[in-house]
Parts: C-alpha cells; structure tokens; sequence
C-alpha cells in the first residue's frame, strides 16, 4: 500500500524517447490502468517503475521515498508478466514459497502456512506439487498471482497478464484481478491494450500515444470526452468528420452548443472551452449513438441525414450497418428488435439521427 | 475395365518394391553399426583371451594391479578439468550472450579456436608455453591447464546456447520477488541452464578422459594419464592387458555417459541435441 508518483519520467534509447515526460499521481489502494497502442512506452513505464529499466530523466516515488536508485529485489513489488514467468524447474508450492525463502525471516512453518493461505485464496488447493507445465494457462496465471501476492508487496503491477489467454478466461480472471486487488487494498498499475480490460478494472485510465501520456480520466472521461483525436479514435469505435465550427450558442450551466459543418453535415454539439467560430475540428460519434429514424421522425431537422445501405453484418445482439451518406462512410450499431426490422426488411435507405457529438480541436492531420 | 483389372497387380509391385527399399535400409544401418563397433568387440575379446588359447579375466585382475594409478589418475584430471571449465564457462557466457561485448563474433570464433587447432600443433605450443613461460611441463598443473586450453570451448558452447534460450523473463521474475544477483543465478538461472551445463559436463569428460595426443606432448613419468599408458604399452605388442586396459577405459566412458543420462537425462537433457 503506497502512493506512487511519477514525476517527469523519461527513458531515451540513443535518439529514440521511448516514454516521453510522464507523470502520474497514483492513490494509496487506487488501480490505474496504462492503455495503449503496442510501441506507445506503457510496458516501459512499467519496467521503469519495477526497476528493470533505469530511467534517463524523471522521479519515481512510493509515499515520499524517491526509489530511482532502489534495485528491483529491494523495491518490494510484485509484477504480473505476460508469460506468467513461473519457474519450471520448481512445483506450484515452491513457485509461490519463493519469494518468501530469497526474503528470509520466515520460519518454515510460517512459509508453509503463507503458501496454503496464497493457494487457497486463488483456489489452487491440491496443485502444491505439479510443476508448471502440468498446469492450464489459467491455472499457471492464478500462481503467478499467488506467488506475486505470497510477499505482500507494497505496489502490484501487471504487464498485460492476460493477454496469452483465451477470450472466457480472460473475462474471468480480469474480475478476479479486481476482486484481488479491491480485497488487499493494494496500489495497482496495471498495463494493457485491450480497453474492455482497462474499462472494467480501472479507477482511472491514462491513455498512451507515443511515449506520451493523451489523457487521465474515469472510463467516462476517456468515453464521452476524449481530449484528442488519438482518443476518440483509439478508445471505442468512432466516426470521426472533419469540419468547421459555424456558430456557437450559451446554454447557461450546462455549457455551449455549437453548430458544427462536417461532410456536408450539420451537426449539434457539446462545445469544448478551446474550441471558436471558425475552427477546424474533428467531430466524433460512436456507432452506437447514431439511431435509425422512422420515416415520420425528425422531419425539418437539419441534423437528420440520409443515405443508402452498402452493408448489413448480424453481430449478434446488434446490427453494423455501413451507410453512404453524401459519398461519406457512416458505421452504424443498431439493436433490439429494430436490427431485425433492418435485417428483414430489405429497406435500401435510411434517415439517421446523429446524437453525442464530440468535437476535437484539429491538428490538421488527416485522418 | 482393364484399369481395375490390373490395380492389384500394380499394388502388389509397389508394396513388393517397398519391402525391398525397407531391407536395404536396414541393412545399411547395420553395416556402419557392425563396423563402428567392431574394434570394441575385437578389443575385449583380445583382452579376455589367454596365453593358453583359453578364456579368462586374468588381464582384467593385472589392470587393477599395476594400472590402477593411472584410471584414478585419469579421473581426477578429468573432475579438475570440468570443474575449471564450469568456473570459467558459465561467467562468460553470461557475459557473451547478456551483455554488449563489442567485437562479440570475432571474440567467439577465437575462443572456438581451440577446438579445430590439430592435436600435435596444440601439444608443440603447449610445451613452449609450459617449458619457458610457466615451468610447468610435466606436472598435474600443466596437463589440467593444457586440458582446459583444449576443451572449455566444449563446455562454453552449450552453455551459450543454452542462456540464449533462457528467457531473461525468469530472472526479472526472480528480481522482483526479492531476490538478489546471486539468488536468481543460483535458485533460478543455473537450474534452467542444467541442459547446457550437463551436455558440457558430458563432453568434455568424454575428450579429457580419452585425451592422448596434448597428453603425450605435456604428460611426465609421474602425470601418465590411463589413455598414456595404453598407447606406451602398444609399443611393447598387444597384451592382453593392454587391450584390458583400454576396454576398461571404454567401459568406464560408457558407464558414465549411461549413469549420467540415467541421472541427468530426463531432467536436464531433454531437448537437447543429446537425447
């Protein structure tokens, strides 16, 4: 249990900034996931706050103590790897004792009983002697978690521990990652690229780019409001337009509205403080906020827009259709019984609602 | 019609032709098995041959007698010779394969030297060396050193590929569970390179034991290796217990490779290119 900061970390290789000025202000018992693209130095900011990697510029503490110098055996974490990393020669008991035994100061018995207790919690009774290669990938995980958390460290870090796994389990164990997490109190960073994962753990999430930290929010920060392009397109499916603000309008507490020119689009909009009359700006929405109007529906509303149907995919609890709405690709989720009108009715056109704009200042990258 | 009519017949010609390839396969094999081993046979029939004409182990008893210095001395140099060997393989493969040496190909083909150096030109430069430099020719000192000169690459090799094959991942893990540079070799990494170590263990008793060539060069009255004495008894005809000698040396190469893959082989060598 520590509050871990960092502050301004960076790592250079020769020419190449692999994690570019981070920092971050992690709660006693918050868990926060690093989310990003393979490459974006999540892994390395991991490392580095391990001790594996030393850092080039910046500050790690835990509490107070600036642990930059502090080598990885005496930093007192446990770290969760990819590949589960438990050591083959050794049976599941001795995996899970093993970082009691290099500690020292622990009678055998007190070991012993730590084991049982680390073993039990992860529901590992009865597998005390098989060694690693004689267990499932699950199973070989849930070890590794209780040899992790056998030591009781201060912070619990996980480097994609899941992804070597199936979809089924991978759902499972996230939860019980949590629960594990949520039971010790623990500090946890935990690193992915999978944002179902980073979604359904996290307190907060920091989206990586580049070495860069994009953002720092709840799930509905990094949903609702992404700060930048990268966001909006990285976290979730998007739709991004590119157009320009025509008028801005006060609507008193809850902000301003503007009226946004995208693709031929008129668009309604929750105004970003940055953002003027005359900007470029990147207008995102979800699939799943573009609704499916009735013929009646939305007559006169300039916002409304119509296009033809060039594709209808059955994912199951919804439809994905592909709209061509004035020469511009539109993906649309629709769901409940509607889908299937869709699928049924070998409707050619539609007239779509576009609701939850979110807009971007543009940085003049296309897209 | 007649397609169907003469597919048994074809059938029966394939299978027939594929018996025959399948004899001849094995017959091939057992021409190199007979002729490999037989200087073996032939050696131990010799060595259990009497001078009456009879049979006995007569040759065996006098090896044990008058030879026995000698396999025990071989032995021990052998045992001093891997254990130099471990001592200077394992840190440098560690350093060759885990760190940045610069010019790392170059520093490994000239350590890999040793090995296509032909015996006399190695006995010849190890005696200069001894003789001027060190003043040790003819002593226990200068044959371990000699025999270390000629094999750590034996020992060297395999654990290379072995540490190159060792995933750092466990190390990492071992470090952030607390343990120190010396506990995770000991506890973690030296165990995982048991396949690398075993396979150099292996090797080089096989060479040192049987060694003979740098032996004669390097070798004094009192430092006369069992494989020595062989060949020094050669000269005087072919006793039955010279040949006793050499069987025993034979068995005593076979017995250990056997004892070691009882030991070793199911823990440690598998997946090597030795099981």
């Amino acid at each position: 249990m520590a509050r871990v900061r960092l502050e301004q970390i960076t790592k250079r290789y020769g020419a190449t900034v692999a994690v570019d000025r981070v920092s971050a202000d992690i709660r006693e018992g918050e868990f926060i996931t690093l989310l990003g693209p393979s490459g974006c130095g999540k892994t390395t900011t991991l490392r580095m706050v391990a001790g594996l990697i030393d850092l080039t510029e910046g500050h790690i503490l835990f509490d107070d103590q600036v642990v930059n110098n502090i080598p990885t055996h005496r930093r007192n974490i446990g770290l969760a790897f990819q590949s589960h990393a438990l050591f083959p020669h050794l049976s599941v008991a001795k995996n899970v004792a093993f970082g009691l035994e290099v500690r020292g100061g622990m009678s055998k018995g007190a070991r012993n009983a730590r084991v049982t207790e680390m073993l039990e919690m992860m529901e590992l009774t009865g597998f005390e002697e098989r060694v690693p290669a004689q267990l499932s990938g699950g199973q070989q995980q849930r070890v590794a978690l209780a040899r992790m958390l056998a030591t009781d460290p201060r912070v619990l870090l996980f480097d994609e521990p899941l992804s070597a796994l199936d979809r089924n389990l991978r759902d499972t164990l996230k939860y019980s990652i949590l629960a594990l997490q949520r039971r010790t109190k623990k500090t946890a960073i935990y690193v992915t690229h999978d944002q179902s994962e980073a979604f359904a753990i996290s307190d907060r999430i920091f989206v990586m780019n580049k070495g860069k930290i994009e953002q720092a929010g709840t799930q509905l920060d990094i949903y609702l409001r992404p700060q930048s392009e990268f966001v909006a397109n990285f976290v979730g499916d998007n739709n991004a337009l590119r157009g320009e603000i025509i008028s801005i309008s006060e609507n008193g507490a809850d902000g301003r509205t503007a009226v946004v020119s995208a693709n031929g689009y008129t668009l309604s909009a929750f105004c970003p403080p940055d953002v003027a009359v005359g900007d470029n700006v990147l207008a995102f929405v979800r699939p799943e906020n573009i609704h499916v109007l009735s013929e009646t529906d939305g007559r006169g509303d300039p916002t409304v827009v119509e296009g033809t149907i060039e594709q209808i995919v059955f994912e199951g609890p919804t439809v994905r259709i592909t709209v061509d709405a004035k020469g511009f690709p539109l993906k649309v989720n629709v769901g409940g019984a509607e889908r299937l009108t869709l699928i049924e009715g070998g409707q050619r056109t539609v007239r779509l609602k576009l609701d939850e704009v979110t807009l971007v200042k543009s940085n003049g990258v296309t897209l | 019609m007649s397609a169907i009519a003469s597919s048994p017949v074809q059938r029966n010609r394939k299978l027939s032709s594929r018996t025959v390839f399948g004899a001849l396969q094995h017959v091939y094999i057992w021409i190199w098995l007979v002729l490999f081993a037989l200087p073996f046979v032939v050696t131990i029939l010799r060595s259990i041959q009497d001078v009456d004409g009879g049979h006995s182990f007569a040759a065996y008893q006098q090896v044990f007698e008058s030879y026995r210095g000698n396999l025990w001395f071989s032995v021990k140099v052998t045992v001093i010779t891997i254990i130099i060997n471990l001592l200077v393989s394992i840190p440098g493969a560690y350093a060759i394969v885990r760190y940045t040496v610069p010019g790392k190909r170059f520093v490994l083909s000239l350590l890999n030297l040793a090995l296509y150096t032909p015996g006399a030109v190695a006995g010849i430069s190890l005696v200069i060396t001894y003789s001027y430099l060190f003043h040790i020719p003819r002593t226990t000192t200068g044959l371990v050193g000699a025999y270390v000169v000629g094999t750590y690459p034996l020992m060297l090799v395999p654990i290379i590929v072995a540490l190159r094959d060792l995933p750092q991942v466990y190390e990492e893990a071992a470090r952030t569970l607390g343990a120190n540079r010396a506990q995770s070799l000991f506890r973690v990494e030296l165990p995982l390179l048991g396949p690398g170590i075993s396979a150099g263990i292996l090797l080089t008793f096989v060479i040192v034991f049987n060694e003979f060539l740098v032996t004669l060069f390097i070798a004094g009255p009192h430092t006369t290796t069992a494989a020595l004495t062989v060949y020094n008894l050669t000269r005087t005809g072919f006793l039955p217990s010279t040949a006793a000698l050499a069987a025993a040396m034979q068995l005593i190469s076979f017995l250990v490779v056997l004892l070691f893959f009882r030991t070793f082989g199911s823990r440690y060598l598998k997946g090597t290119f030795l099981i």
